[in-house]
């Protein structure tokens, strides 16, 4: 399979302080790469270069040292430029313009005239949801809407790589669902999709493998499911009606009770306890057992050990 | 090609869809207009005023769009962050810079011309209205085609002024390139005196340093032919066409400086 | 329990806007009330901030003939001002240095060489009295463009004003030899040159710029000083009448009633501004009344030496 996208050794540096520039390295020896029709998640904290690297693989930015290269060519090169699409973080347009015109115009700049300009067009904006507001001003869109046209205008060449900023920022929930099929219907596609985001969940349903991204370093990567150990942690048990006494009672038995709102509590069991007695003894002394969960490793333990460590070698902890 | 006449064409349509050059037409012709009432006050020289101040709207105006919209091509476009979408489209930065101009250009062409009508078609009604007597006493003709060169001249100047606009906002903020503009364009004014501070000043090094700007900052002097247009003075076509070339070189000069920078820029 | 407050709807302009009027009235109120005692502040002279025409020429920034226009109002409005003012003796200091950077901005704007060639030479009260000014304004815009109609006003300056008619004479053969010229300024030298001063000439030079200008206020000043040349010619030819008539009769006519009749006139004769003619009882001369617009006539000149034949060309 062949790589749609190549990043090696990527760094940047930028200067900050006016009377004694100092270098700040936002990004640093990136090397990664994405195979075609990969839906890639390239996670990280505020700051820590996501928007970077990918305003440097579109040439929004020159990097400092290293090198990139998209199908095969550098990155920013024209031709490349045709068959990519690109969502910039909080995207902003031109608000005079409205969905429609804004669309028409990126679409003849990537060649499609007439006709074929004005059904393209049509088409995107239904798929992302604004078949309805495309007459409106750009300057009468709300936050949800601005996104989605951002989609759109990253969509409107039909590209074969897409790279995503932070796709679902400012959407509500249905439009979330909304991009989120959009993604995978892409993947179906054999388009190859790249995305930052710092939104896990979205993550874990979409991509394929992940990379994490902590001050400027690359310290986790590869497949979710390899990533992923998907041991049995535990158990958690959501139970209703719990009284003092047998609460008392079951408290050195478990690994833990928490109190949540209106009298419910969640007890946690250990990965050997077997869930099915505990559930029966619940119910034998009067509680109502709310609902009854595995809990596995999420994406949200391992980004926040990564990270971690990250920030533990950093300060030499 | 394409490309540029594609960027150049949504620049022109965000002009005609922004409040400022509208304003400034509409001032223009208000002033124009205006100039028919102030022109009683001037004892018999009505005609001279309407062309005096005709012609002055046109070219301060003019200016104002020149500026106003020449920094947010670029300055305010990179300040609102719409330049990402744009730069990520296959559109080189030169074909961005030659598009924005491009536009800009047809932009103050469309209004000047604007301008241009209004004061024709105020001069046309003055010519219809004098009765014969007074016609006789006009040392030139209300509709003089003197007054088109000097507008020509205008525009010329202007697209120096707007290509020395997108040269500051490459890389300053709308504000400062204003200012900026707005100085260059008073020294260019101010720029054939420097010639004269030569044999003014003692100092050789300085009526050096003198000379030397004169040559490099932009020489607007020559591009006022007003006077020359309301006194029916003819201007030899050599020395038109020489500052219009003038003009086309020092645009040229500018346009690649701003490539140049805009090329090598960070968008951060 | 009370009952709770309206829910918080957009507040209410009324009020406010009642307000507005009432404090513009008073406003006013206070402004008219201050000026009933006191009169408007009227500078002792007219202020004019800049005197150096190269320096407002710098600051005009190439919009050079538009500040001419601006100040050439000015001046026309400062002249008419003074010139009509009934409260304060008029006062032109300052017309020549508005002549001057009006002709300094703009050193095409003819009318202002003109109108200053006319009136900064008019005697107090009409103008400054200040022909050496015209003169100076004359010549720089000889300097700067070398037109015929500069030298033609200079020439008609020494002319009427200072009444030096060798000069007059040779600013009109000067002006006669700019290319273009009309063809009668030649004539006009040789005639000052022979018979300056005297009234025939006169007129020929208002008659001049009566036909070469269209500007109302030029033309109406030529045309004055046309009545004012015709008034004399009606006073001589009514007074050697009256001479006759006291030499025949042996006493001088007292009143129109004795002399009217006598020389076949029917009522009181006007003079060109339409005033009756007055006549001194005590010497029997006709006189222009008191109240006639035409006073003064200008002096009349003494008469000219006869005139040489002209002799071998110096």
């Amino acid at each position: 399979m062949a790589a749609a996208i190549e990043i090696e050794e990527l760094s940047k540096d930028f200067l900050t302080g006016f009377w004694r520039p100092r270098p700040y390295r936002a990004l640093d020896r990136l090397t990664l790469s994405v195979d075609e029709g990969e839906v890639f998640g390239f996670l990280g904290p505020n700051g820590a270069g996501k928007s970077t690297t990918l305003k440097l693989l579109m040439q929004l930015l020159y990097p400092t040292t290293g090198s990139a290269r998209i199908l095969g060519r550098p990155a920013g090169d024209l031709a490349v430029k045709r068959r990519v699409g690109f969502l910039p973080e909080n995207p902003s347009f031109y608000d005079h313009l409205t969905g429609e015109e804004l669309l028409t115009y990126f679409a003849r700049l990537f060649g499609l005239r007439g006709a074929g300009a004005t059904s393209r067009v049509a088409r995107v904006l239904d798929d992302v949801g604004l078949g309805a507001e495309r007459r409106l001003r750009l300057r009468q869109y709300s936050k949800g809407m601005v996104q989605r046209v951002g989609l759109a205008q990253a969509l409107v060449n039909e590209p074969d790589v897409v790279f995503l900023d932070e796709p679902m920022s400012g959407l509500d929930p249905l439009g979330r669902r909304h991009v989120r099929q959009l993604m995978l219907r892409l993947r179906d596609r054999g388009c190859t999709v790249f995305f930052s985001s710092h939104i896990l969940s979205d993550a874990e349903s979409l991509c394929s493998r992940v990379g994490i991204l902590a001050q400027g370093r690359l310290v986790a990567s590869g497949r979710l499911s390899e990533i992923l150990a998907f041991e049995l942690r535990g158990w958690e048990v959501v139970v209703a009606n719990l009284d003092d006494a047998v609460r008392a009672r079951l408290e050195p038995q478990v690994r833990g009770i928490t109190a949540l709102a209106h009298g419910r509590y969640t007890i946690e069991l250990a990965p050997d306890a077997s869930p099915e007695r505990f559930v029966h003894e619940l119910a034998a002394s009067g509680a109502q057992v709310v609902s009854l969960n595995p809990l596995r490793e999420t994406l949200e333990d391992y980004f926040v050990q990564s990270v971690g460590a990250a920030a533990a070698r950093e300060t030499g902890l | 090609m394409r490309a540029i006449s594609l960027v150049a064409g949504a620049v022109f349509k965000e002009s005609v869809r922004d409040r400022v050059p509208y304003s400034m037409v509409g001032f223009a012709v208000l002033l124009i207009a205006a100039s028919y009432l102030i022109s009683q006050l001037t004892a018999g020289q009505d005609l001279k005023i309407i062309k005096d101040l005709g012609l002055a709207a046109i070219s301060w105006f003019g200016l104002l769009i020149a500026i106003f919209i020449g920094i947010g091509l670029v300055s305010k476009e990179v300040e609102r962050r719409s330049v990402y979408s744009l730069l990520t489209k296959p559109l080189s930065r030169d074909q961005f810079i030659l598009g924005k101009y491009a536009g800009l250009v047809f932009t103050l062409v469309v209004n000047l011309s604007a301008m241009t009508l209004a004061l024709a078609l105020l001069l046309a009604y003055m010519n219809a209205v004098a009765p014969p007597e007074v016609k006789a006493g006009w040392s030139a003709p209300a509709l003089d085609p003197r007054l088109l060169t000097a507008v020509v001249l205008t525009v010329a100047e202007l697209t120096i002024v707007t290509a020395i606009a997108l040269f500051f906002s490459t890389f300053s903020s709308p504000l400062l390139s204003a200012l900026l503009t707005f100085g260059l364009w008073v020294a260019g004014h101010f720029n054939q005196d420097l010639r004269n501070f030569e044999s003014v000043v003692n100092a050789p090094a300085v009526a050096w340093i003198m000379r030397g700007l004169y040559y490099l900052l932009p020489n607007l002097a020559p591009f006022n032919l007003r006077a020359e247009a309301v006194h029916a003075v003819d201007v030899p076509i050599r020395d038109v066409l020489l500052t219009l070339a003038y003009a086309a070189c020092y645009v040229a000069v500018l346009l690649v400086g701003a490539i140049a920078i805009f090329r090598r820029r960070d968008f951060k | 329990m009370t009952a709770s407050p309206p829910h918080a709807a957009r507040p209410s302009n009324a009020r406010l806007l009642a307000a507005l009027p009432l404090l513009l009235a008073a406003a006013i109120g206070l402004q008219v009330i201050r000026d009933l005692d006191r009169r408007p502040f009227e500078p002792q002279a007219g202020m004019l901030w800049f005197r150096s025409g190269e320096a407002v020429k710098r600051m005009s920034l190439g919009y050079d003939t538009i500040v001419a226009d601006v100040y050439w109002m000015r001046a026309v409005v400062y002249y008419g001002g003074e010139r009509l003012s009934t409260t304060t003796p008029p006062n032109y200091d300052l017309l020549y240095s508005l002549l001057d950077l009006v002709t300094t901005l703009d050193p095409r704007f003819s009318i202002a060489y003109r109108f200053g060639a006319i009136f900064l030479a008019e005697a107090y009260p009409s103008g400054p009295g200040r022909p050496e000014q015209a003169i100076a304004l004359l010549q720089r815009g000889i300097e700067r463009t070398g037109r015929w109609e500069y030298m033609h006003d200079t020439g008609f300056v020494y002319y009427w004003w200072l009444r030096d008619y060798k000069e007059a004479a040779r600013w009109f053969e000067r002006a006669a030899q700019v290319p273009g010229a009309p063809s009668w300024l030649k004539p006009l030298a040789a005639t000052t040159l022979a018979a300056g001063g005297d009234r025939r000439t006169s007129r020929r030079l208002w008659e001049e710029v009566l036909n070469a200008t269209d500007a109302q206020w030029l033309r109406g000043n030529a045309e004055f000083r046309l009545k004012q040349l015709d008034a004399m010619d009606l006073l001589d030819q009514l007074n050697a009448r009256a001479e006759q008539y006291a030499a025949s009769q042996g006493h001088v006519a007292q009143s129109w009633q004795a002399l009217g009749p006598a020389i076949g006139l029917r009522g009181i004769p006007l003079d060109p501004a339409g005033v009756p003619l007055a006549i001194d009882s005590a010497t029997g001369r006709v006189s222009l009344a008191a109240n006639s617009p035409l006073l003064p006539l200008p002096d009349e000149p003494p008469p000219a030496p006869p005139a040489l034949p002209p002799g071998p060309r110096s």
